[in-house]
């Protein structure tokens, strides 16, 4: 136990992990209402370091005012003591752990939305926690509608 | 020892700073602030509530005698060496406490030492040798006696609201740190939203439609041509109501000056400075309320416009048609009605809360040029206009909003332009975006 929480913190502060995340559409484009299917492996890492998965698929507002943010699906999977997990539920996150996938239904709102002073971005994001008590996120971002950019008005009405 | 990180990348793929050490010293912060609540609480409990409490609850009532008076006298040493003397009233009484002679001075009652000794002589005047005195005496201690009794409600109110402010933020900032800790935000935000899921309340439109605002308050009002009439959100009544304001304090601050100089005038004074401050105040004052009188006139004169739309929300891609009615006796060199998208950012800026506009979409439905009203008829016209297909849905989270507007532009014959805005809601467009409803998944821990 010892031994794994130190190959831990020196794996953690040495090199990151790598996550990749795989959409099942090729251009990560999504109408609201369909279906995300997403897979994600974690490479670069020695998986017995990791302690918890956090999936979760999340909106978030970048631009001039503060952060706001939402969360549509939120999942997190535990190690057991041999730094595996087994879940009956997740048989496709149990055999190759930490990598895994998961599928969820997209809301109708909020749309991606590319502003001036307000852009709304999605994006899937996996969190590692580790036994030194750090964690990594890996954000993914996929678009959600197909709003076109906003541009800087350039006349007055009259 | 690795040292934690302070700054990370804000978005894409990263190692966050350390949780738990942001935790500990947030927790750390809000322990301190409840702690410096609860010892000052402590602080002004026992020096001030607790005693007054005893005073009145515990002191034993007796009648005494006045038996000598004289000047307490208290000898300070400032930073410089200076030494200063401060004198205090002080009344010795005699009172009988469990059948046996007491003599006690008693000191307060008469306010803050005073450097003068003078001052302090004459406040002893009003008492005489010999007169009976109602006292009251601490029987734990008997040569504590006070002539008054009663409770200041200012110090009970220091008492509670000034820690008790520091103890209630502490605390929940306290137990926010706590229910943080460990825990990512995503997972803090989805435990959050199934808290609160029971307790918001949509309305059956935008059922489906998160982050849309709901447009109950928006079809409220049946409209006579048209299905709903629309709310207005005059930026003129805003400026006329803030006028009207300005010009009141204004002049209320003005009235009181020159009710000052009035006396002074009439005790034969006359102060330069005040008269001074008064003429360009008082022109100032005149200048509001005539402000304020000409924006009353524009609101007035120009007349209410009324707004009716066939459907609400709208669609994107949706045709409707809107029914405009503009009264008042004014002619318009030119009416314009707009639909406009209008982004909205609210930020903190030092220790300011601030909100920037901007509108990033216009397009103009219908305008008309040269208008003469006709007596006891307002303007009416009915336009139809499209909902562009691509359009962004209404949106608006704590900070951030879209919002789509019909706005009405007025250019009145020798009168300012004016606007009305009439706000719009705009649900996301889809076969049928309501079968598209989709319940968000239970929040899942899994434990093997």
């Amino acid at each position: 136990m010892t031994e794994r929480a130190t190959a831990g913190e020196v794996s953690a502060s040495a090199t990151l992990p790598r996550v990749t995340v795989s959409f099942a559409s090729d251009q990560s484009e999504y109408a609201p209402g369909d279906m995300l299917e997403t897979s994600y492996r974690v490479a670069a890492i020695d998986p017995a370091t990791i302690t918890a998965v956090e999936r979760s698929v999340v909106w978030y507002t970048e631009g001039k005012g503060e952060e706001d943010f939402g969360v549509v699906f939120f999942d997190r999977l535990l190690a057991d003591s041999s730094g595996t997990m087994s879940d009956a539920r997740n048989s496709a996150a149990t055999a190759d752990w930490p990598s895994g996938g998961f599928g969820i239904r997209l809301p109708s709102s909020p749309l991606s939305y590319e502003g001036l002073i307000v852009k709304i971005r999605w994006c899937v994001r996996v969190r590692l926690f580790f036994s030194s008590g750090r964690d990594f996120v890996s954000e993914h971002v996929f678009f959600l509608g197909d709003i076109p950019i906003a541009r800087p008005l350039r006349r007055a009405v009259s | 020892m690795r040292l934690p990180i302070f700054f990370s990348k804000k978005r894409g793929e990263r190692r966050t700073g350390s949780p738990a050490w942001g935790s500990f010293g947030e927790g750390f912060f809000y322990a301190s602030l409840l702690a410096a609540g609860l010892f000052v609480g402590g602080l002004m409990l026992t020096g001030v509530a607790v005693p007054e409490w005893r005073i009145n609850n515990h002191f034993t009532e007796v009648d005494g005698r006045l038996v000598g008076k004289g000047l307490a006298r208290r000898t300070t040493t400032d930073l410089f060496g200076i030494r200063r003397q401060s004198w205090r009233p002080a009344v010795l009484l005699e009172f009988r406490a469990d059948e046996e002679p007491v003599r006690a001075w008693h000191t307060g009652g008469w306010g803050e030492a005073t450097t003068d000794r003078t001052l302090a002589l004459r406040q002893l005047d009003g008492w005489r040798l010999g007169q009976s005195i109602r006292c009251w005496y601490d029987p734990e201690r008997i040569e504590t006696v006070v002539l008054k009794r009663g409770y200041s409600w200012w110090l009970w109110l220091l008492t509670l609201l000034l820690p008790g402010a520091l103890v209630v933020f502490g605390a929940t900032g306290l137990a926010q740190a706590a229910s943080a800790w460990g825990r990512s935000e995503e997972r803090q935000a989805a435990e959050i939203g199934q808290l609160l899921s029971p307790l918001v309340r949509s309305s059956p439109d935008e059922t489906g439609f998160p982050t849309v605002p709901a447009s109950a308050d928006l079809m409220n009002s049946p409209g006579t041509i048209q299905r709903f009439r629309l709310p207005t959100e005059s930026p003129e009544a805003w400026s006329l109501l803030g006028a009207g304001l300005f010009a009141l304090l204004w002049n209320a601050v003005v009235i009181v000056l020159a009710v000052a100089a009035g006396f002074d005038l009439a005790g034969g004074r006359t102060d330069w400075w005040l008269f001074g401050l008064l003429a360009p105040f008082g022109l100032i004052g005149l200048a509001a309320i005539g402000i304020f009188l000409r924006r009353l006139l524009l609101a007035t004169a120009i007349g209410p416009t009324h707004l009716e739309i066939s459907d609400h929300p709208l669609r994107p891609g949706g045709t409707y048609g809107v029914h405009l009615s503009q009264g008042g006796a004014v002619s318009f060199r030119r009416l314009e009605l707009v639909l406009e998208l209008e982004e909205q950012a609210t930020f903190r800026q030092g220790t300011d809360v601030r909100t920037e506009k901007q509108v990033v979409w216009r397009e103009l439905m219908c305008c008309w040029d040269r208008l003469e009203p006709v007596p006891g008829r307002p303007f009416e016209a009915t336009v139809q206009f499209k909902v562009p297909a691509q359009a962004m849905h209404s949106f608006r989270s704590l900070h951030n909003a879209v919002g789509w507007r019909l706005v009405l532009r007025g250019v009145p014959e020798r009168w300012p332009a004016f606007l009305r805005v009439f706000p719009l809601v705009i649900i996301p467009a889809g076969p049928d975006a309501a079968a598209a409803v989709v319940r968000q998944p239970p929040l899942r821990e899994v434990v093997s």
